[in-house]
């Protein structure tokens, strides 16, 4: 009794910061303007990182949005990036159902399994950017393609580690 | 981890099957946006415009920060070997002026030559110039943002290029800065000739930073690495006598170029008028062309 009366405060004033719920949303937002930094890219080998964080999300909470928010996001992607309006839309939202099913069907997760997912969405991403991209004039061999992939799917845990770290902040856990 | 369960709440029940709905509704408007933007490109250019120029002072300002840091590491290094720099850069002027000296003659030469054809080119002036401050990280597409728009009188279609060469044309067009499809994309095609030759050949980029080389004549591979192209004007867009690439390496009937205007290392670039202004009709405006 004394023991817990005596103990730390540091739990009071410990909960979820303020606005938490938009917190994984705004930093989606975010890593969608990491688009607007004034790095050329050559050869398009960086990931990208608003899809990354994207699935971090999701795939570390099934409620940490509803689905149709990828929508809106995948829009804001769209215009800051350059792509041709409505690509992130479909398939950011797509993800979020798949992942949906996902949840349904999967009896046990670990890190290796979610990584796998992450990687299956990540080469259905690149591979619908790639198709448009080749419906818009631009068709380049797949092999293209297998750089910029793999540099996306070995990037995927650091994004799950940021989101971790930036969970835990905005629920106020240590 | 299953999904959520909501449970005997009518409330919640609803809410997922709205949001459900909703994600589903979301699917479909990005469809329909994604086949207008296939469709009809030009489709949302006021929105894609708004869009660069809301990123634009990000872009700008960071701009300052990294040029700051990387002149300062290339700086270092150039005070490293300035004396043997000094030595090779003396050489390189001596040549240089032996060779401005003969280019001289040939530009005399060649406004003689002009004259006496009553050959009349317009010339084309520059409209604005501006800085590369970002690109397309992670896309088939090579785009790069050039920091001057609309109100500098840059339009869709400008050829865009810089001190060393030719960097591309431009696509969208905001306010304040503007996006450029690189010669390196895929869907760019420029009409060149080699240099050395005068052979005509074809430069479509391959979307990872190089540009593939086709000469127009069947024969035998004209290329050899170290050639150089530049424009030839056929088309009506670019102007002729710009520099665009260098061979590396020759690939079966054609050859593999680097542009010799790097997109990340060049300082400034500038849009221009099309060459003839018949080739930008089909994509400004007409009130814009009979100005």
């Amino acid at each position: 009794m004394v023991r817990s009366a005596l103990a730390s405060k540091q739990r009071i004033g410990q909960g979820p910061k303020a606005g938490a719920a938009y917190v994984p949303a705004a930093s989606v937002a975010i890593a969608t303007l990491l688009s607007s930094l004034p790095i050329i890219s050559a050869n398009g080998w960086y990931p990208d990182f608003a899809f990354l964080m994207l699935i971090g999300w999701r795939l570390r909470r099934s409620d940490v949005w509803p689905s149709w928010w990828a929508a809106p996001l995948g829009l804001l992607n769209d215009l800051a990036s350059g792509d041709p309006l409505g690509l992130s839309v479909t398939i950011w939202t797509v993800s979020m159902l798949a992942l949906d099913l996902v949840d349904r069907r999967t009896i046990w997760r670990d890190y290796w399994i979610e990584w796998a997912f992450a990687a299956l969405l990540i080469l259905f991403y690149q591979a619908a950017q790639w198709q448009v991209a080749a419906w818009m004039g631009a068709r380049v061999p797949f092999a293209f393609m297998l750089p910029s992939i793999s540099i996306s799917i070995a990037a995927f845990p650091v994004a799950a580690w940021l989101v971790g770290r930036v969970d835990h902040w905005r629920l106020g856990q240590k | 981890m299953a999904a959520p369960r909501p449970g005997w709440s009518r409330r919640a029940q609803y809410g997922l099957f709205f949001s459900f709905i909703a994600a589903i509704a979301g699917v479909a408007v990005g469809l329909i946006l994604l086949a207008f933007s296939i469709a009809a490109p030009n489709q949302f250019k006021d929105l894609r415009g708004a869009a660069l120029d809301a990123t634009s002072p990000i872009t700008a300002a960071l701009y300052q920060v990294s040029a700051t840091a990387e002149g300062l590491a290339s700086g270092a290094g150039n005070y490293w070997d300035a004396a043997s720099q000094n030595a090779q850069l003396r050489r390189e002027r001596d040549l240089m002026r032996e060779q401005l000296v003969t280019a001289r003659a040939i530009l005399q030469e060649n406004r003689q030559l002009k004259a006496a054809l009553q050959l009349r080119e317009r010339t084309p002036g520059a409209v604005a110039s501006g800085r590369l401050v970002g690109s397309s990280f992670q896309s088939p597409r090579r785009f790069a943002i050039l920091s001057a728009g609309s109100s500098d009188g840059v339009r869709i279609g400008m050829p865009v290029r810089a001190a060393r060469g030719l960097i591309g044309r431009t696509v969208d067009v905001g306010a304040f800065a503007s996006r450029v499809l690189l010669i390196s994309d895929r869907s760019s095609i420029v009409p060149a000739r080699l240099l050395r030759t005068g052979q005509p050949v074809i430069c479509q980029g391959r979307g990872d930073g190089s540009i593939e080389l086709k000469p127009l004549e069947v024969g035998r591979n004209p290329f050899r690495p170290g050639d150089i192209v530049i424009t030839s004007g056929t088309g009506g867009l670019y102007p002729p006598l710009v520099p665009i690439a260098r061979v590396t390496r020759i690939s079966g009937d054609n050859a593999i170029a680097l542009p010799l205007a790097d997109p990340g290392a060049v300082s400034f670039a500038i849009a221009e008028r099309a060459y003839e202004p018949k080739a930008m009709a089909p994509l400004t405006d007409h009130a814009e062309e009979l100005r």
